[in-house]
């Protein structure tokens, strides 16, 4: 099983130009969103931006390979041996992590040395470990979704859900200035949680218990669905 | 202890039976050819064997259990015509990933030796021609000590020498006495390598024995001899158990349904055949005999 998800993560390592679009995309992004912005919100959407390009990565990431293996039949192939769902899925999401990881820190050390931002040590450690975290979550998601979709459709599927979940989750809006009832729709939801973590720590907070709760049974969700459906996958024949 | 038991083992699509009432047994150490025209059920019935689909009704037992169960334990291993490689991986790295995941795994480099795969080792998987990628997935399917092999066509691609040589390594497998059990399109490898044959059409088992039987139960064996004197054909036709009579010239082509008593007659005739031959059908000719009268059978019954 470990031999799997380390030539998982080795793969994603190998794929440069995938690597480094992931990579870069995000803290292009929050260069532009701050460019004019105020320095009080620059704070704000370095974490968001930390959250959403770590959420896009993997998200696209795991979707559309896997759509794409399933289609190849390796999946297939995968099937027929002693593996079971939860170590596929568990190393589709170490690889995902690979990724995320980098642009999440490409983003802090933009916010840090570029914008200016000042937090205590333990809040940059903090964000970081966060976001990381939480991407997991999106990790899942993107597998289940890579087994929903087929290859053709596994793109705009996950475009769909990363923009949707971004955009009610208040990463390119504040969250403030969404009305009541849209907040506690947000609140539910997996992207306003995993930003919500990183936002408690950047202004000197421990993360809320309630979004912790909602991002783990997200996870635990996503990631039962995919292994369950690792293990079903009878759509493709 | 039985390695495969299909109990009435049905499964559709829609409305096309792939699978109608199947039942059969497969016995350690047995090396089966699965024969039958293209959409006759073999592949289906490969994947309900290998549990990547579940029967409609009926049960599919593997060494005494599931099918799902088997593969955990690490008693089968497969080669599938649908079954993909991971990419971007280089060939060893696919290899030592197969030995990794199975229970009962073979050292990485007896497998990559067993497969030819020596050569192509740090080769990328996408890089690989259609031979050596079947190279590589039987390799998968050998990485450890599978008791069953089920093999989807595993020659496709191949070339003679390549051919050859997979059936060299594949008798390798049966003299440790793994249970073989393999889909094929080319009729000589089944009757060059298996020792039972079954044929599948529309999903139902029309012909189960060894290459020989197959042949025999295709009922005819053909009779060629030469004449002295032009034949009768009338004459011909009226010996016992003879079902077609051809003339060319002086050569009298007969196929009977019991070769014996006709060319018995042939003598008792008063004729005097020269070059006399016996001979079967190849499997080849038996089993389209077979399938052709099933198709037949099938249509009197729908009428």
């Amino acid at each position: 099983m470990r031999t799997l998800a380390r030539l998982e993560i080795l793969r994603v390592l190998r794929n440069r130009k995938f690597m480094f679009f992931s990579v870069l995309y995000p803290v292009l992004l929050f260069m532009i969103l701050t460019a004019g912005q105020k320095a009080a919100m620059v704070p704000y959407y370095m974490v968001a931006m930390c959250a959403f390009g770590a959420m896009t990565a993997v998200l696209m990431g795991n979707s559309e390979r896997i759509a794409r293996e399933r289609d190849k039949g390796w999946v297939r192939q995968l099937r027929l041996t002693a593996l079971p769902g939860r170590g596929y899925v568990l190393a589709k999401v170490a690889a995902a992590a690979t990724v995320s990881l980098p642009s999440i820190l490409l983003v802090l050390l933009a916010g840090g040395a570029v914008k200016g931002v000042r937090m205590a040590a333990w809040q940059w450690a903090g964000v970081l470990l966060t976001s990381w975290a939480g991407s997991f979550v999106f990790a899942a998601l993107g597998v289940a979704i890579g087994y929903v979709a087929s290859a053709e459709t596994a793109r705009p599927v996950a475009m769909i859900a990363y923009f949707g979940l971004a955009l009610l989750g208040g990463l390119w809006v504040p969250f403030d200035s969404f009305p009541g009832w849209l907040r506690d729709i947000a609140n539910l939801l997996p992207a306003r949680p995993y930003a919500a973590l990183g936002q408690a720590v950047e202004s000197g907070r421990a993360p809320h218990a309630g979004d912790v709760a909602v991002l783990v049974v997200y996870g635990l969700v996503f990631a039962a669905t995919a292994a369950w459906m690792y293990r079903k996958d009878t759509a493709k024949a | 202890m039985t390695a495969t038991v299909f109990t009435h083992v049905s499964k559709s699509f829609g409305q096309v039976r792939a699978v109608d009432d199947l039942s059969l047994t497969l016995h350690p150490g047995e090396t089966v050819a699965l024969l039958g025209p293209n959409g006759a059920g073999k592949s289906t019935t490969l994947d309900l064997l290998l549990g990547l689909r579940t029967p409609d009704s009926g049960t599919v037992e593997v060494f005494g259990t599931t099918p799902r169960r088997a593969i955990a334990e690490g008693r089968v291993g497969a080669v599938l015509q649908s079954g993909g490689l991971m990419e971007e991986v280089t060939v060893r790295e696919l290899v030592r990933l197969a030995c990794d995941l199975h229970p009962r795994a073979h050292p990485v480099a007896e497998v990559m030796a067993a497969a030819g795969l020596e050569s192509v080792a740090d080769r990328k998987v996408d890089k690989l021609s259609g031979g050596q990628e079947q190279r590589v997935r039987f390799a998968l399917a050998t990485a450890g000590a599978s008791d069953l092999l089920i093999l989807d066509e595993p020659t496709t691609g191949m070339d003679v020498s390549a051919r050859q040589a997979f059936w060299e390594a594949m008798r390798g497998q049966v003299k440790q006495g793994r249970t073989v059990l393999f889909a094929t399109h080319y009729l000589e490898e089944a009757d060059a390598v298996a020792d039972r044959v079954l044929v599948l059409q529309g999903g139902r088992l029309v012909a189960d024995g060894t290459a020989a039987e197959i042949k025999a139960r295709a009922g005819v064996r053909r009779i060629v001899f030469d004449l002295d004197t032009p034949p009768e054909e009338s004459a011909l036709r009226a010996l016992p158990r003879v079902t077609d009579v051809e003339i060319t010239g002086r050569t009298v082509r007969i196929r009977s349904t019991d070769a014996d008593a006709t060319v018995h007659a042939v003598y008792a005739a008063g004729l005097y055949p020269r070059h006399l031959e016996v001979a079967g059908l190849g499997l080849e000719q038996a089993f389209l005999a077979i399938t052709e009268s099933s198709e037949k059978e099938k249509e009197v019954a729908a009428r």
